[in-house]
C-alpha cells in the first residue's frame, strides 16, 4: 500500500502543489519499495525532487534536512584480493547521500581496487566483508544492476570502443536507468546543454569512444557521462591524473555543479592538488588496503605537507 | 548433359536475340572453362577454401520460367535515380528519376545493352578484367550468365541517388553479370543486392563484376550478398581506376553457407584513388573467403582497404589480401587492414595480408587482428547500466561502423545498415 507522499520530512501543501512532478516521483518510488524499507525512504525521496530544476532554489533547505548524515553507500570490513593476493585488507567506509568523500593514499595502497570492486570488475574477488548503497548488498548485484541502481565509476582508465559513438552509447545508457525512453530530440538537447557545461566541441557526440582521445578528453568524457546519468553515487578514480591545470579546473567545476545531496561523491586521488577545486567534506587514508584516518580536509592539508610516510611502515609500499 | 550445353548456350542466346558476336563469346568461354581444371587444395588461392561440394560437370544456363524469390524492395523505390531487378534471368527497370533521364544515365539487362550499346560492351565485357582465362569460374560465367546490369554514366554526369540493381534468384543456379563505366568527371553510388529464400534457393551461384571508372569520375559500388543460408556462392569483382578517378567498393557478406570473393583493383593512372572496404557476419556453419588485390599499376596512386569480419557458431573466414606495386609505380600509397571478431570460441579466422612491392619509392603498411570481445569492454558498457547482451550487440554494431562509415551515400548506408543489424539481431528476412 503506498503511502502519501507528504509523509515525507518537509513536504509542506504548499510545496506539494509547486512540486507536482516530484510529488509523483515519490509515490512510485513508494510503491517500489514498500514499507519494509522505510529507512532508505528519507534518502531516495528528495533524490528524485532535484531533478526539477526549476524548483531547486525553494527545494534546497527541504533536501539538505532530508538527506544529511543518510548513509548511501556503506563498505564494512572489505577483504578483496586479486589473483590470490589480498589487495585491501578490511576497508570499513560510509558515504553519506550528498557528501564528498576523498579516498587519499599511495600508490598501490588498494584505492582502484576499492574503486572497481565497488563498481562490480570481473577480476577482483570480494573475500570477506559488505557493501551496501541504498540499503541493498550491491555484492549480489552484477555490474550494469549496480549501475541502474545509482552507483558510477568515473574510470581511471576509460575503455576505448570503436564503432560505438559517445552519443549513441550514452542515450543507451540513459535508458538504462529510465522508466521511459527518452527521445532523441530531448536527448540530444540534454547532451548538449552538458557538453557546453564542460566545455566540449559538439563534434564530440559523434566521436567513437574514447577512441583517439586524449587522455583530458577521456577524463571529461567521464565527467559528460557523469553529468547526463545523474547517478546518486560517483565514484572518481584519479579523475586528475593525465589533466592539465586548466582541464583539472573544467572537470572540478562540472563535479561541483553536479553536487548536491543528490549526488554522493567519492574523490580517489594521490594528490591533495584535485581537492583544491573539489573540497572534500571528509578525507579518508587508504594505506595497505586499510583505512588508516578519516578526518576533515585539514588531513588532505597535512598529507600535501607530511607525504604519507607518517603512517610509518606504509611507506615500504609505495613503490610502485 | 555437358555434351549438350553448347547448343543450349547457342539456343538460349539466340532466343534471346543475343548478337552473334556475344554467342561466340560465350562459345569461347565455354572452351574454356571445360578444359580448365577446377580448383584443387593445391592451389595458394584455394587452400583454404573447399570447394569439393561444386558440381563442375553440371554446370548449366539457367532457363526461363522458373518461380524467383519474393522478397521486398530494399529501399524506397524513389530512393533510387534506377532501380533494376533481375528476377530469375528476367530484368525489368522498375523506376528511373527526372534525374537520372535527363543525365543521360543507361542502366539496362547486360543482354539488352549487347545490342543498343554494342561497342561498348563488346570492348568491356570480360576482355580487359574478367577474361575466360582468369579462371574456372569467371570462365562459367561469361558462358552462362543471363539477364545481367549495364549501367553507363555518361562524361560530366552527376547522380545524386544511387543506382540500385536487386537479382532475386530463381529456384535454379544464377549466375548475375555486371559492367559498369563511368565517364570522365562523372559520379555515381551502385547497390547491387543478390537475394533469395529458402522457397527459391540458386543453390549455386556464380557472378561477376567488372567496374571501368573514367578519368577524373568517382564511383561507389556497393555489394549485398544475402542468399539464404543454403546457397553457395562466388563473386569476381574486378575494378579498373583511371587517372585522378576516385572508387570505394563495399562487399556485404551476410548469407550462403559458401562464399567467396576474389575482389581487384587496378589503379592504371596517376591520381588513382581505390577504397576496398568489406563486412562479412557470419554465424552457424557459414564460410567465406575473401581474396583481395590492389594493384597498383601507376604512379602516385593510393588504395586504402579495411575487410571487417564477424563470426558466431562454428563460422569461418578468410581473408587473404595482396597489395602489388609494379616496378615503375613510384610514389605508390597503400594501406591494408583486416579485423577479426570472434563472439566465442567456435569460430576460426585466417588472415594473411600480403605485400608485393617492386617499386622503391612507396608506401605500403597492413595489419591484421583478430580478437574475442574484450571483457573490459563489457565491464565499461556495463558500469553504464548496459546488460551484457546489449553490451555486446553494441560492440558488434560498433566493429561494423567504420566500414558502413566509409560508404558515402547515406541511403546505401542505411540499406545496408539496416539488412546487417537485422541479421545481428535475429530478424534477417532470408
Amino acid at each position: 500500500m503506498p503511502r502519501a507522499p507528504s509523509a515525507c520530512p518537509g513536504f509542506s501543501r504548499k510545496n506539494r502543489r509547486k512540486l507536482g512532478r516530484a510529488y509523483a516521483r515519490c509515490y512510485v518510488w513508494e510503491e517500489q519499495l514498500g514499507p519494509a524499507r522505510s529507512p532508505t525512504r528519507t534518502i531516495l525521496q528528495p533524490a528524485r525532487i532535484v531533478f526539477l530544476g526549476d524548483h531547486r532554489r525553494e527545494t534546497h533547505s527541504l533536501r539538505m534536512t532530508a538527506t544529511n548524515g543518510q548513509t548511501t553507500l556503506s563498505i564494512r570490513d572489505l577483504h578483496v584480493s586479486v589473483e590470490d593476493t589480498q589487495i585491501l585488507r578490511g576497508v570499513t567506509l560510509d558515504v553519506p547521500a550528498g557528501e564528498v568523500h576523498a579516498l587519499m593514499g599511495p600508490n598501490g595502497s588498494g584505492k582502484s581496487t576499492l574503486a572497481n570492486t565497488l563498481m562490480g570488475h570481473p577480476a577482483y574477488e570480494v573475500t570477506a566483508g559488505q557493501v551496501h548503497f541504498k540499503g541493498q548488498d550491491v555484492l549480489e548485484l552484477e555490474t550494469d544492476e549496480r549501475a541502474r541502481l545509482g552507483l558510477f565509476l568515473a574510470f581511471q582508465y576509460p575503455a576505448e570502443i570503436p564503432g560505438v559513438r559517445v552519443a549513441s552509447f550514452l542515450r543507451l545508457a540513459l535508458n538504462a536507468r529510465r522508466e521511459a525512453e527518452i527521445s532523441v530530440m530531448e536527448f540530444r538537447r540534454l547532451l548538449m546543454e552538458k557538453m557546453q557545461m564542460l566545455r566540449m566541441d559538439p563534434k564530440f557526440a559523434s566521436r567513437y569512444l574514447n577512441e583517439g582521445f586524449s587522455g583530458g578528453e577521456k577524463k571529461r568524457n567521464e565527467i559528460l557521462q557523469l553529468a547526463v546519468l545523474e547517478p546518486e553515487l560517483a565514484i572518481l578514480d584519479e579523475t586528475d591524473s593525465g589533466l592539465d591545470i586548466d582541464a583539472l579546473r573544467i572537470v572540478a567545476d562540472g563535479v561541483n555543479r553536479l553536487r548536491g545531496s543528490d549526488l554522493g561523491v567519492l574523490v580517489i586521488t594521490h594528490y591533495q592538488r584535485l581537492l583544491n577545486y573539489i573540497e572534500p567534506d571528509r578525507v579518508h587514508v587508504l594505506i595497505d588496503g586499510r583505512v588508516v584516518e578519516s578526518g576533515g580536509k585539514e588531513v588532505a592539508e597535512r598529507l600535501e605537507a607530511e607525504g604519507y610516510e607518517r603512517y610509518g611502515a606504509a611507506a615500504a609500499s609505495e613503490d610502485a | 548433359m555437358t555434351s549438350t550445353t553448347p547448343d543450349l548456350i547457342a539456343d538460349l542466346s539466340a532466343s534471346r536475340g543475343e548478337p552473334g558476336w556475344l554467342r561466340e563469346r560465350r562459345a569461347a568461354a565455354w572452351h574454356v572453362y571445360e578444359t580448365t581444371p577446377a580448383p584443387t587444395w593445391s592451389d595458394e588461392e584455394w587452400r583454404r577454401t573447399d570447394t569439393s561440394w561444386v558440381d563442375w560437370a553440371g554446370a548449366a544456363p539457367a532457363t526461363n520460367g522458373a518461380e524467383p524469390a519474393k522478397l521486398a524492395l530494399p529501399m524506397e523505390v524513389s530512393s533510387a535515380s534506377v532501380l533494376l531487378r533481375q528476377r530469375g534471368s528476367m530484368v525489368e527497370v522498375l523506376y528511373t528519376s527526372p534525374e537520372a533521364h535527363d543525365a543521360g544515365v543507361t542502366v539496362v539487362s547486360l543482354a539488352a545493352a549487347a545490342n543498343t550499346d554494342g561497342a561498348t560492351v563488346a570492348d568491356c565485357l570480360g576482355t580487359e578484367l574478367a577474361p575466360p582465362s582468369a579462371g574456372k569460374l569467371q570462365a562459367m560465367n561469361a558462358a552462362l550468365w543471363s539477364g545481367g546490369a549495364f549501367v553507363r554514366v555518361p562524361d560530366g554526369a552527376e547522380l545524386t541517388a544511387p543506382i540500385v540493381i536487386v537479382i532475386d534468384a530463381a529456384d535454379q543456379p544464377v549466375f548475375p553479370r555486371t559492367l559498369v563505366s563511368t565517364g570522365a568527371g562523372s559520379s555515381a553510388d551502385v547497390l547491387e543486392w543478390w537475394r533469395s529464400n529458402q522457397a527459391a534457393t540458386p543453390g549455386f551461384a556464380n557472378g561477376c563484376v567488372e567496374l571501368f571508372v573514367g578519368a577524373g569520375s568517382k564511383l561507389s559500388y556497393t555489394h549485398v550478398q544475402a542468399w539464404d543460408s543454403h546457397a553457395g556462392s562466388f563473386l569476381s569483382q574486378y575494378a579498373s581506376v583511371a587517372r585522378d578517378a576516385e572508387l570505394a567498393t563495399t562487399n556485404v557478406t551476410l548469407g550462403g553457407r559458401f562464399h567467396k570473393g576474389a575482389i581487384a583493383a587496378t589503379l592504371t593512372g596517376p591520381g588513382a584513388n581505390v577504397r576496398l572496404n568489406g563486412v562479412a557476419y557470419l554465424d552457424g556453419e557459414q564460410f567465406a573467403d575473401h581474396h583481395t588485390l590492389q594493384d597498383h599499376r601507376t604512379t602516385d596512386a593510393a588504395s586504402d582497404l579495411l575487410y571487417v569480419n564477424v563470426l558466431d557458431g562454428t563460422a569461418r573466414s578468410v581473408y587473404a589480401g595482396t597489395i602489388m606495386v609494379q616496378p615503375h609505380a613510384q610514389r605508390s600509397n597503400a594501406y591494408q587492414q583486416n579485423r577479426n571478431l570472434m563472439l566465442q570460441r567456435g569460430p576460426r579466422a585466417d588472415s594473411i595480408p600480403r605485400l608485393e612491392i617492386m617499386a622503391d619509392d612507396v608506401r605500403c603498411t597492413h595489419g591484421s587482428t583478430t580478437s574475442t570481445i574484450d571483457p573490459m569492454h563489457l565491464y565499461y558498457l556495463g558500469s553504464r547500466g548496459l546488460g551484457l547482451e546489449q553490451a555486446r550487440s553494441l560492440i558488434v554494431d560498433g566493429t561494423f561502423e567504420p566500414v558502413l562509415d566509409r560508404i558515402p551515400d547515406a541511403t546505401v548506408r542505411s540499406a545496408v545498415r539496416t539488412a546487417v543489424r537485422a541479421k545481428l539481431h535475429g530478424t534477417a528476412a532470408a
